[in-house]
């Protein structure tokens, strides 16, 4: 699902011959079909070197757990890629909300859902805190999220010692084992089951739908769209454009909060180190899959596509016991060719575009 | 039919679709944990899993290999790619499962969340040994091998009370300050200074400093350059500060007494050299060659008679007099504590 604006008109001389139409890329143009493929391409190495790549519950259903918690990391991101900005304490963000949701479940006993909201709602206003600051003060978004991501990251420490007098919330709500551990062939409908897919799943699939709907048919992701495509333009044609802003950053912020409860479910932990390893897999996820970092262009699809082709790499190389230098090196390589294949499909693309107008 | 109403009429669809999977399906009794056992020593792969590179965990590598040769076990792999985070580590710890290790002997990075990782191992029929950290609260792994960490600290401590001179001023050095065992640290430090009834003080509890060398530099010139001349000893329960303080007292010529940890190069020199009093010595190979050891047992058959219990792998204090004996001291322990594991606490049929 890619979605984006209409890209400035340049000015045109009166006397200018009306251009014919572009002619639509071809199908292998598509960034998304690139990934898609280099995933295919390592899926089935990765499978030929070590069978234990398709093992359905070692591999498999954590391999699935883990995507999950990273497309909603790489959406968090994507939600103020949108304006061309950035949210350098998506991490910290994670970070709090999960407290948030721990100190719920541990002192309120509440269900699973309602701490899940509570945190939820603690992410969305710090977000949209992060994002008043930068509408109203115009500072960068970099500066205000770097120094957001600094405070918290004391606060985070601090509420935790006080809360629990470590790091970790010991408390473990009704159903965050299921989540943790059972994938839908646990449920069954008299002989049928359901495939081996992890209860977190849909999760992350609803969160994908929901930011993909937002920006594609909504009013407000367009008009966000519009704002970090330029600013300028769409308050003149009247978008609230200091409220688009704290609105993305909220999303942000919301999302960041569904990552962090995601990954505590797959840990099956509250704890302070939550959201600490997630700043570069979000941005890795939606630039690799086609997201603009200066605005106005998402891709959704091209972010959930981007964080399967890292976990892939990242379970596949981990599979082959690859050295902590080797597996670093690897990694970056392995990306760096991704990047430039899908570099050189674009530019061949463009080529054919040109020839054939 | 448009594209925009095929989009919806999707996402309608799965909404209902997960909505009724929800509702109408019943689940399958629960897992509960499998059993391991019945596994010949050959049949056994021992997987032992550091929380991240650490000089600590090297000799791991080679107890490790010992191990395989001499209890004929299937394999001993040593995996240090965790990178000190936890959900890293967990899937580490998958990635091995999945080609085919079955014995688990973990140092969890964070001891507060480690015991979920072990009851997702025992689920899968896994035994799993806690080796050179237990966990915060009760333990969920079969055993728990590792240093009491109180109990060293006060060791160290004793030995820096005894450097200064029996009276003064000393200084803690330790790692992060919300893992339980840093805390259980600065207890056996405090216990011993406790014990001098007010001739030595406790000047400074100084954590979060065991991340690098470079922070834990920096953090020993600033409290040398403020408090240098009040202080008569250091006691330190971590790596990199026991590195920095002993460098940094050898700069700066202050007399103070340093007692380090473990037997790094770096701190053998400092003891040899003078600049490092004493060093409080753990036994990493004792924990990985008795660990596996006792995971070969778990894997054929036998049970721990009281499981989760917590077994001291040993502390030693060194200093010059008994540099070049400690090795022999080591072993022994090493022995006695697989003696005792035939002895008290597994139980085989």
């Amino acid at each position: 699902m890619k979605t984006e604006t209409a890209p400035e008109a340049p000015a045109v001389p009166p006397a200018a011959e009306p251009r014919p139409p572009a002619r639509a890329l071809p199908v292998w143009a598509n960034p998304r079909l690139g990934l898609l493929i280099v995933i295919a391409v390592l899926v089935v190495l990765f499978s030929s070197l070590t069978p234990a790549f398709l093992d359905p519950r070692l591999t498999l259903a954590p391999l699935q757990a883990d995507i999950s918690v990273y497309v909603v990391v790489g959406l968090a991101q994507l939600a103020v890629l949108s304006l061309g900005h950035m949210n350098m304490a998506v991490g910290r963000m994670a970070a709090l909300s999960t407290f948030a949701m721990g100190l719920a479940y541990d002192r309120l006993g509440v269900p699973l859902l309602v701490g899940l909201l509570v945190g939820l709602a603690v992410g969305a206003g710090i977000g949209a805190l992060a994002g008043l600051l930068i509408a109203k003060t115009g500072v960068n978004s970099f500066v205000v999220t770097l120094a957001l991501d600094f405070g918290l990251l004391g606060l985070v420490t601090i509420l935790y010692t006080w809360a629990t007098g470590g790091v970790s919330f010991a408390v473990q709500p009704s159903g965050l084992s299921a989540l943790r551990f059972d994938t839908f062939a646990d449920y069954c409908m008299g002989e049928v089951c359901g495939p081996r897919i992890p209860l977190v799943v849909p999760i992350a699939v609803a969160a994908a739908l929901g930011v993909g709907l937002l920006f594609r048919h909504a009013r407000l992701g367009r008009e966000i769209l519009m704002t970090g495509s330029n600013t300028v333009a769409a308050e003149l044609s009247g978008i609230p454009t200091h409220r688009r802003v704290v609105a993305a950053h909220a999303l942000s912020g919301l999302l960041a909060a569904l990552a962090g409860f995601l990954l505590a479910a797959n840990n099956g932990a509250f704890s302070a180190n939550i959201g600490e390893s997630f700043l570069l897999p979000s941005f890795l996820a939606p630039v690799l899959g086609g997201t603009l970092l200066a605005g106005g262009a998402v891709s959704v699809l091209g972010t959930a596509l981007g964080a399967t082709l890292t976990q892939v790499i990242y379970k596949g190389l981990n599979l082959l016991q690859f050295s902590l230098e080797e597996l670093k090196l690897y990694i970056g390589l392995v990306l760096l060719a991704a990047l430039s294949l899908d570099r050189l499909r674009a530019v061949l693309a463009e080529r054919r575009a040109v020839s054939s107008s | 039919m448009s594209r925009r109403m095929l989009s919806r009429i999707g996402s309608g669809l799965t909404v209902v679709a997960l909505a009724t999977t929800t509702v109408a399906c019943t689940k399958k009794s629960d897992t509960t944990d499998a059993e391991a056992g019945g596994r010949e020593p050959a049949q056994v792969k021992v997987a032992l899993v550091p929380g991240g590179s650490h000089p600590y965990f090297q000799p791991w590598k080679d107890a490790g290999a010992k191990a395989k040769t001499e209890l004929a076990l299937g394999d001993v792999t040593f995996n240090e790619t965790a990178g000190w985070d936890q959900t890293k580590q967990n899937d580490v710890l998958k990635s091995l499962a999945a080609q085919g290790y079955n014995a688990f002997g973990v140092f969890g990075v964070s001891p507060d969340n480690i015991n979920s990782t072990f009851e997702d191992l025992k689920r899968q029929g896994f035994p799993v040994g806690s080796l050179a950290s237990c966990p915060a609260g009760a333990n969920k792994a079969d055993f728990c091998l590792s240093t009491d960490v109180e109990v060293a600290a006060y060791k160290g401590a004793k030995a820096a009370i005894d450097a200064m001179g029996g009276q003064g001023n000393l200084v803690h050095l330790t790692g992060n300050k919300v893992d339980s065992n840093t805390q259980r640290r600065i207890a056996g430090v405090e216990k011993a200074v406790a014990e001098t009834g007010g001739k030595v003080t406790l000047l400074q509890s100084v954590t979060d400093i065991d991340k690098d060398l470079q922070s834990a530099q920096r953090a020993v010139a600033d409290l040398l350059a403020a408090k240098g001349r009040q202080i008569q000893a250091i006691v330190n329960t971590a790596y990199n500060p026991a590195v920095a303080s002993a460098e940094g007292v050898r700069q700066s010529k202050l007399p103070i007494k340093v007692i380090a940890i473990d037997d790094d190069p770096t701190v053998l020199d400092g003891l040899r050299g003078g600049s490092v009093a004493a060093t409080v010595l753990q036994n990493p190979v004792g924990q990985a060659q008795v660990g596996s050891y006792a995971l070969m047992k778990l894997s054929g058959g036998c049970t721990m008679a009281e499981p989760g219990v917590t077994i001291d792998s040993g502390s030693f204090v060194v200093t010059t007099d008994n540099l070049d004996g400690y090795e022999a001291d080591r072993t022994a322990t090493t022995e006695a504590l697989r003696k005792k594991f035939d002895g008290d606490l597994l139980k085989c049929s």
